[in-house]
């Protein structure tokens, strides 16, 4: 008995040890993934750099896991409608795309599975996940809410300026300008000419009204959304001065500009039509390839001019999370695909094909920032951003719907600036009013 | 004198003649030759008329872009919506032709006012019942509700062709014993053919082209043609090339079946209200 | 006429075709109902509530919707005025003796716009009408117009969008009344013909009346088809620059699909559906005792 007792607590001993020995040991992707081999996992992709980059990298991860993963390409504007139709009407997506202004929404109706649960499960967690490894502002923006981490940053972008240095050469310009007010000021005229434009600023009447258009002339003037009541801001001296800049710049703007989307503004940049954009990082691949663009050797990077308030960049991203929608196996083998993809391993050869990795690790070495030329920029934008850029909360769909609508309305002329942000601030305190944040019901959070 | 001044109205005339079908067929022509132009071409401005022409459009928007299996999607979802909508509408048009009953007319007003109902009416309560009947993303849930404009077009147009079928063939079969549906399957069907075969062709052409339906309740594995252009306008460029490529591709097989049907369609989009 | 069979006769003809019906129009309409009475958000499934009438309260007192009706009402009346006057030029002209192969061929060309897929239709707009690349333009400057944009106007392109629209269907009108002209008996027309030079006089009082059923039958269907159109607008300008081309259809989808409020669109819907319906019957009840 005695004997069997030592003999047994020996075989427990052992077992601890070599059991810690074994979680020190390796980790393997191979060995995680083996109870999950011929799982197929569902998840919607954009077209755009950074997707075709995972795409290209899915064999890889098929080949070491047998797990595939079948996405299915839409265009941004329908991701959300396509998404929630899924999660309400319980279909088969098994990973959550996720725009840093629908994670609030998202989680809050219970559609995610926070990334905690995976990370404490020995058996699927990465030792090299490294959490902190990735830039706080993103990890923050695009995939946390209320303080619970959902998402791993996957698609990742900053505002950034890209500018002609041809035609700002040819206009005695050496340097790109620093703040908004050169641009207005000395930029503007000098390259505003013979059928040429300073300028081009994304404001169709979606989204991009609100991200792109709307908010980037807002926090670099001291302005924003909500004030720490949650109540309009859009009134407040600073949030004007943004807007009417905004509406004065476009004298220095292609005619027409309300109906420019991201795809006319990279586009007339690309045939040398207008000399700055303030765009998406992602399009950097873009205006640099000669098949799609004809300035491809005159295009410069900086970091977007700064305002009275400072330098705000554009935030925007995606991150992938786990579905709550999805069965166990999936789950697990969602969660090693998003960990993967996103891991510091990787992020080399994501940024290689195209993609912009959201880890600090991976910018560090100093020699790829004369391959890619955003690096810098994008770099020192992630480390001054405002995650509240947009207001990410639940609400955000509504409420962009008004943002786009009056701001569009504004840019056209047809209401003043006065009348267009009031307008705003009303409708938006009735969304919020209706939604409960004001009682208490709801907790300030953004 | 007569001949000369003649001439010159007939010179005239075929001058109008020719404009008219320039502006119906110049889009056409354009959609064409733009995809057939390289992104760089495409972007030319002023447009260019003449170019080296490219088939890689069709071969990436084929084969890459996956158009092909919505390509026959929307062939799968046209041919059954339209074989269902014949299989029930010719008997319900021999009745209206036919027999006499209570409420007749504001039957047919019935089946005919579903054709002016817009799918965004009926596209989101679809939506949620699909959902519940797990019928989401199948063919079968856009074959059945494209039968709410298939069914009315195969109805209008087969009660007018049974109508004008003369009632002696039918009073001769009914002396000599024949059942109604015996009538209606040996004499008048085969009679009716030439309203069967233009309602059917018309059935193809609207199922073909539809769009919000697709949109909505087929996302992936059921997804159609149309649906399927739709998702180029807003990636991250404009390939006009792969658009135009997309569009072609959807335009022509409808454009062949109107042209073979041109003589009754007419007929057929106005329901056989103008002979 | 008509026969009086039994029942079970008429059941069984017309079941299959109502019960279909039945089941794909009437099921999802009274869903449809039955959801714009509640307050139902995708994104909020947790307050769906019954709130009555108030969604359709909303509707008729938000000045969104009254502005796309406008739009849609101002669409109809100046496209259709256009498309038949232009229908009307073109089917006399084919309805004139002579030239056949020319105007078979015509004849051809008309029928493919009104086949052509109105998504299609929509991104070819958004090609042709483009500022820079749109051969639209082009062809303007050939005539010493400078480019006009399009897309990027709002009161540009609510006319682009009339334009097509009259592209579209232009045809179909002229292919409609060319065959109402078919019904005119030869011997009327051509004793008018000898009677009076003037075409205008053959017009008005020999065809005029003979072409009622076919202006009716194409009023009927513009209505309907225009107070659905969707799929052409929202391709080439996805309603906007800001909300110029928002046609009602546009607006019910946007508010259903992007906003998620499925209580409110289908409370619009619903309006819309009963706007149609009774257009039909009056239509029907009005100009088509006529015709039968």
């Amino acid at each position: 008995m005695k004997l069997k007792m030592h003999v047994s607590a020996l075989a427990l001993a052992s077992a601890a040890t070599v059991g810690a020995a074994g979680t020190v040991q390796a980790w393997t992707l191979e060995e995680a993934a083996k109870p999950y081999a011929g799982t197929e996992l569902e998840v919607l992709f954009l077209d755009r750099p950074g997707y075709n980059a995972a795409i290209k990298m899915l064999p890889e991860f098929e080949a070491a896991t047998g797990i595939k993963v079948n996405y299915t390409t839409v265009p941004y504007e329908n991701a959300l409608g396509e998404q929630v139709r899924d999660f309400v009407a319980g279909g088969d997506l098994d990973i959550a795309l996720i725009d840093l202004v629908w994670i609030g929404n998202f989680a809050e109706n219970g559609w995610l599975v926070p990334s905690e649960t995976f990370i404490n499960d020995a058996a699927l967690a990465d030792p090299d996940l490294d959490m902190a490894d990735f830039f706080p502002l993103i990890l923050d923006a695009f995939g946390s809410w209320n303080g619970v981490n959902y998402g791993l940053p996957f698609d990742n972008y900053s505002g950034l300026l890209f500018y002609n240095k041809c035609m700002l050469e040819a206009a005695g310009f050496t340097a790109p300008p620093a703040t908004w007010d050169d641009v207005m000021n000395t930029y503007g005229p000098a390259l505003t000419k013979d059928g040429k434009f300073a300028y081009a600023l994304q404001s169709k009447r979606n989204e991009t009204q609100s991200a792109d258009s709307f908010a980037r002339f807002l926090w670099p003037f001291g302005g924003s959304f909500l004030n720490a009541e949650f109540k309009s801001n859009l009134m407040s001296a600073e949030s004007q001065a943004g807007l009417k800049f905004r509406q004065d710049l476009m004298k220095f703007m292609p005619e027409g500009i309300v109906a420019y989307d991201h795809a006319e503004t990279v586009n007339a940049f690309a045939q040398g039509d207008v000399a700055m954009i303030t765009e998406w990082s992602a399009f950097y691949s873009t205006v640099v390839s000669p098949e799609t663009s004809k300035v491809a050797d005159c295009v410069a990077i900086a970091p977007e001019p700064t305002g009275p308030a400072g330098r705000k960049p554009a935030l925007g991203g995606f991150s992938l999370a786990v579905a709550t929608q999805a069965d166990d196996a999936e789950k697990a083998a969602g969660w090693l695909f998003i960990q993967w993809v996103t891991s510091k391993a990787k992020s080399g050869q994501y940024l290689e094909m195209g993609g912009v990795p959201g880890r600090q690790s991976a910018y560090a070495d100093p020699a790829l920032a004369e391959t890619y030329k955003f690096i810098p920029a994008l770099v020192e934008s992630w480390k001054d951003g405002v995650p509240e850029f947009r207001p990410r909360f639940a609400e955000w769909p509504a409420i962009t719907e008004i943002v786009q609508e009056w701001g569009t309305k504004m840019m056209l002329g047809e209401v003043s600036i006065e009348e267009g942000s009031k307008m705003i601030g009303e409708k938006m305190e009735a969304v919020l009013a209706e939604a409960g944040y004001y009682d208490g019901k709801k907790p300030l959070a953004q | 004198m007569a001949a000369p001044l003649q001439r010159r109205a007939l010179w005239g005339e075929a001058a109008i003649l020719v404009l008219i079908g320039l502006f119906c067929v110049f889009p056409f022509y354009w959609m064409v030759t733009t995809s057939l132009k390289t992104q760089i071409i495409a972007l030319e401005s002023p447009p260019v008329w003449l170019f080296t022409p490219t088939l890689a459009n069709y071969w990436e928007v084929l084969f890459e872009d996956k158009v092909a299996p919505t390509l026959i999607n929307s062939i799968i979802v046209a041919v059954c919506t339209t074989g269902l909508a014949v299989a029930l509408g010719t008997p319900a048009a021999y009745a209206l032709a036919r027999f006499e009953f209570r409420g007749k007319q504001d039957l047919w007003f019935w089946f005919i006012t579903n054709r002016f109902v817009s799918p965004v009416v009926l596209a989101f309560p679809v939506f949620l019942i699909a959902r519940e009947t797990g019928l989401r993303d199948t063919h079968a849930a856009l074959i059945l509700m494209y039968l709410t404009f298939t069914l009315p077009i195969v109805i209008w147009i087969c009660t007018d062709q049974f109508r004008s079928i003369p009632r002696e063939l039918d009073e001769a079969a009914l002396l000599e014993g024949a059942s109604q549906w015996t009538i209606f399957r040996r004499i008048c069907l085969p009679l009716a053919m030439p309203g069967v075969a233009v309602s059917s062709i018309l059935s193809f052409i609207f199922s073909w082209n539809e769009l919000l339906f697709a949109y909505i309740l087929a996302p992936k594995a059921a997804k159609t043609a149309p649906a399927m252009a739709v998702t180029f306008m807003e990636g991250y460029d404009v390939p006009y090339g792969k658009i135009m490529a997309t569009s072609t591709l959807i335009v022509v097989p409808v454009l062949i079946f109107a042209m073979l049907a041109s003589k009754h369609l007419v007929r057929g989009l106005t329901m056989g209200a103008v002979k | 006429m008509t026969l009086r069979v039994p029942r079970r006769t008429i059941a069984a003809f017309l079941g299959p075709a109502v019960a279909a019906l039945a089941l794909v129009g009437i099921a999802p309409l009274l869903y449809a109902v039955w959801k714009s009475l509640h307050y139902f958000n995708l994104t909020k499934l947790a307050q769906q509530r019954f709130v009555g009438l108030d969604n359709y309260a909303s509707v008729l007192t938000d000045p969104v919707f009254w502005q796309a009706m406008g739009r849609t009402a101002l669409l109809f009346a100046i496209s259709v005025p256009v498309q038949i006057a232009l229908g009307l030029t073109i089917a006399l002209v084919l309805h004139r003796p002579g030239l056949t192969f020319w105007k078979t061929l015509t004849r051809l060309s008309l029928v493919l716009p009104m086949a052509t897929t109105y998504a299609v239709v929509g991104l070819l707009a958004q090609v042709m009408l483009n500022e820079k690349y749109g051969v639209i333009n082009q062809m303007l400057g050939w005539i010493g117009v400078d480019a006009i944009n399009f897309i990027g106007d709002p009161t540009n392109a609510f006319i682009a969008v009339i334009l097509w629209d009259i592209w579209q269907w232009t045809p179909f009108v002229a292919l409609v009344l060319l065959a109402g002209l078919s019904t005119v008996p030869p011997e009327i027309e051509e004793a008018a013909k000898l009677e009076t030079r003037s075409d205008w006089t053959v017009l008005r009082h020999v065809q005029l009346p003979f072409l009622v059923p076919s202006l009716v039958a194409i009023l009927i269907l513009r209505t309907a088809d225009t107070l659905k159109l969707f799929d052409m607008p929202f391709t080439m300008t996805r309603g906007g620059p800001g909300s110029a081309t928002e046609f009602i259809a546009v607006l019910i989808e946007r508010v259903g699909n992007r906003q998620f409020d499925i209580g409110l669109a289908a409370a619009q819907s619903i309006i819309m559906l009963a706007l149609t319906i009774f257009l039909a019957r009056l239509y029907i009840k009005v100009f088509y005792k006529e015709v039968r």
